[in-house]
């Protein structure tokens, strides 16, 4: 017989494996295993999901509480904020005033005999831009504000005036009056007083003093 | 959530699919590798003995023999089905008999082999039980041999060993089939030319398979077997059957006179198979060999002789088959006699068919 007679009745189903370790067991605990640990993995995911919700609504309900709080601490930095504007704005105003006083205390004493003063003027600034009625300007936009002396009077004769100009540029006024001119026409008879009278001229100097710094 | 849950379902759906198509177990084993270690398990032979039970393994080409012993398990088979359902044994052997797997070869007196008819109706009775059959071809030229077992049988026995313990159930055999492959290795066989006629006596009945060139050529079964003689002897003699069975092994009575006519209808069916090949496939059969009978073989030979003029050789079951040094060590099981040897004939055959079915 060179070929065994091996007639085999055994179905395929009953072929059983010897291995203790079997598929058949072995999957579904491994697949209950699986559902078990994603079910744990889910639980633990839900109790922190709810926990961080529970923490919300407390921190949502604290944050109500403090909110009229906040609010007030809000409108009393924006009140803060603008004193402390207005402060600086204050300071920059009290650092950028010229004082004139001593400057004309010393011109007293150097104004010539033929000399009288009709007017000593300080001109205003340049009007500031249109306000903006929602955004109110508290001061001047520009750091830097020129300043002009303007003197008037009345003379005799061109010598005293040149005699005053040249007062303005010693080192007593220097300090405030940085440059002097006397504009063209500045001479003129006054002939509004007394027209007859041709030895009173009117003068007018113009001094361009120290800027105001607004810092 | 969503995302994860697939893998799960993945899972349950895998699991329910195998849960019905069988288990994967199944689906791994149906790319089988060659099979190298093998008891062969006798189920339903109902011996004092025990089940016989061969343990056979496959070394560099060459089958050795492990172990050989009876085994004292509960091996009646079921008659019917409500018996199989309620017997559940559950077969657990010891070391020197834990192959990985095992042939087991089915004795069952429903059970049925036999060469088709070539009308295309297999399944030879009308009967209410469902048969589990399968054909096998064993020449081109020949019609293809039909075995059946009771469904419920076969059920039965492939339960026998639990899964996850060695062995498992790896081939279900008739007994009859199974026996024809212990021949291959007798040197009897092997130096036999031509057709070679062997005789398997099992208890019921005697099969006869003609070998043409080592190809089965003719398998017939006749109803006598060494029990029918065993009775004849005992009643005749008034005797046990165990005396019986002496009366058969000694010299000293000689039981002829009573079996003689016992062996003669036999001996007739084998004279005309005899004639039948000589007819049919033009060749003479002039080998006769004797399988599986535990006792009374000389007075076979010499009623065989007497009618058909021919010898009968007696073919021990395990010669020529080479022993593993495993089985003469101290926890090899005890020495049998010739006639228990022969009692191994079909869980021998059962474990050859499927060392040797590559």
């Amino acid at each position: 017989m060179s070929k065994p007679l091996h007639i085999d009745l055994l179905k395929d189903e009953e072929r059983l494996s010897a291995s203790p370790i079997r598929l058949r067991i072995m999957m579904p605990i491994f697949s209950l295993l699986t559902a078990l640990g994603i079910a744990v993995w889910w639980s633990v995911l839900v109790a922190r999901a709810h926990t961080l919700a529970l923490q919300k609504a407390e921190i949502e309900h604290r944050l109500a509480d403090l909110k009229p709080a906040h609010n007030a601490l809000l409108a009393l930095r924006a009140e803060e904020q603008d004193l402390s504007a207005t402060l600086k704005q204050l300071t920059f105003y009290k650092n950028a005033r010229v004082v004139f006083g001593e400057t004309f205390t010393k011109l007293a004493e150097h104004v010539p005999d033929k000399v009288q003063f009709t007017e000593m003027r300080i001109p205003p600034p340049p009007p500031l831009p249109p306000q903006d009625p929602k955004k109110p300007l508290l001061g001047p936009t520009n750091p830097v504000e020129r300043v002009t002396l303007r003197l008037a009077g009345r003379t005799n004769g061109p010598e005293p005036v040149n005699a005053l100009f040249n007062t303005l540029r010693t080192p007593d006024f220097t300090n405030l009056i940085r440059s002097a001119e006397i504009p063209k026409g500045a001479f003129r008879q006054d002939s509004a007083r007394n027209p007859s009278n041709r030895e009173t001229l009117l003068f007018e100097l113009t001094c361009e003093c120290a800027p105001r710094r607004f810092e | 959530m969503f995302i994860l849950s697939i893998p799960t379902m993945a899972l349950i759906l895998l699991y329910l699919f195998l849960m019905k198509n069988g288990p994967l177990t199944v689906k791994l084993s149906s790319q089988r590798k060659p099979f190298l270690d093998i008891v062969g398990l006798e189920v339903g032979a109902a011996l004092s003995e025990g089940v016989p039970a061969v343990r056979l393994r496959k070394r560099e080409n060459e089958i050795e023999l492990l172990s050989a012993g009876f085994l004292k398990l509960q091996d009646a088979l079921p008659e019917t089905e409500d018996a199989a359902q309620q017997s559940h044994p559950i077969w657990l052997l010891p070391s020197q008999f834990q192959a990985l797997h095992a042939a087991l070869a089915v004795s069952s007196k429903q059970s049925f082999l036999r060469h088709a008819s070539g009308s295309g109706d297999e399944t030879p009775d009308k009967r209410q039980t469902a048969f589990r059959t399968v054909s096998r071809t064993a020449a081109p030229d020949l019609p293809p041999l039909v075995a059946g077992l009771p469904e419920f049988q076969a059920a039965w026995a492939a339960r026998i060993l639990p899964e996850g313990r060695k062995p498992t159930a790896c081939s279900l055999q008739l007994s009859s089939a199974a026996a024809l492959n212990g021949l291959t290795t007798a040197p009897a066989f092997l130096s036999a030319g031509g057709t070679v006629a062997a005789l398997f006596v099992f208890p019921e009945y005697t099969a006869l398979a003609a070998f043409q060139e080592s190809r089965l050529v003719l398998y017939r079964e006749h109803p006598v077997g060494y029990v029918h003689l065993r009775s004849a002897v005992s009643t005749q003699m008034g005797i046990d059957i165990a005396l019986a069975d002496s009366v058969l092994d000694d010299t000293l009575i000689d039981p002829t006179p009573i079996i003689e006519p016992v062996l003669r209808p036999l001996f007739r069916q084998v004279e005309i198979s005899a004639d039948f090949l000589s007819r049919r496939r033009n060749c003479k059969t002039t080998n006769f060999l004797l399988c599986g009978l535990p006792s009374g073989a000389t007075y076979w030979s010499t009623v065989f002789s007497h009618m058909l003029n021919l010898p009968l050789i007696v073919c021990p079951t395990l010669d020529g088959v080479k022993r593993a040094v495993r089985a003469t060590q101290k926890n090899a099981p005890p020495p049998l006699s010739k006639a228990q040897e022969q009692l191994l004939m079909v869980a021998y055959g059962a474990a050859r068919a499927v060392l040797e079915d590559v």
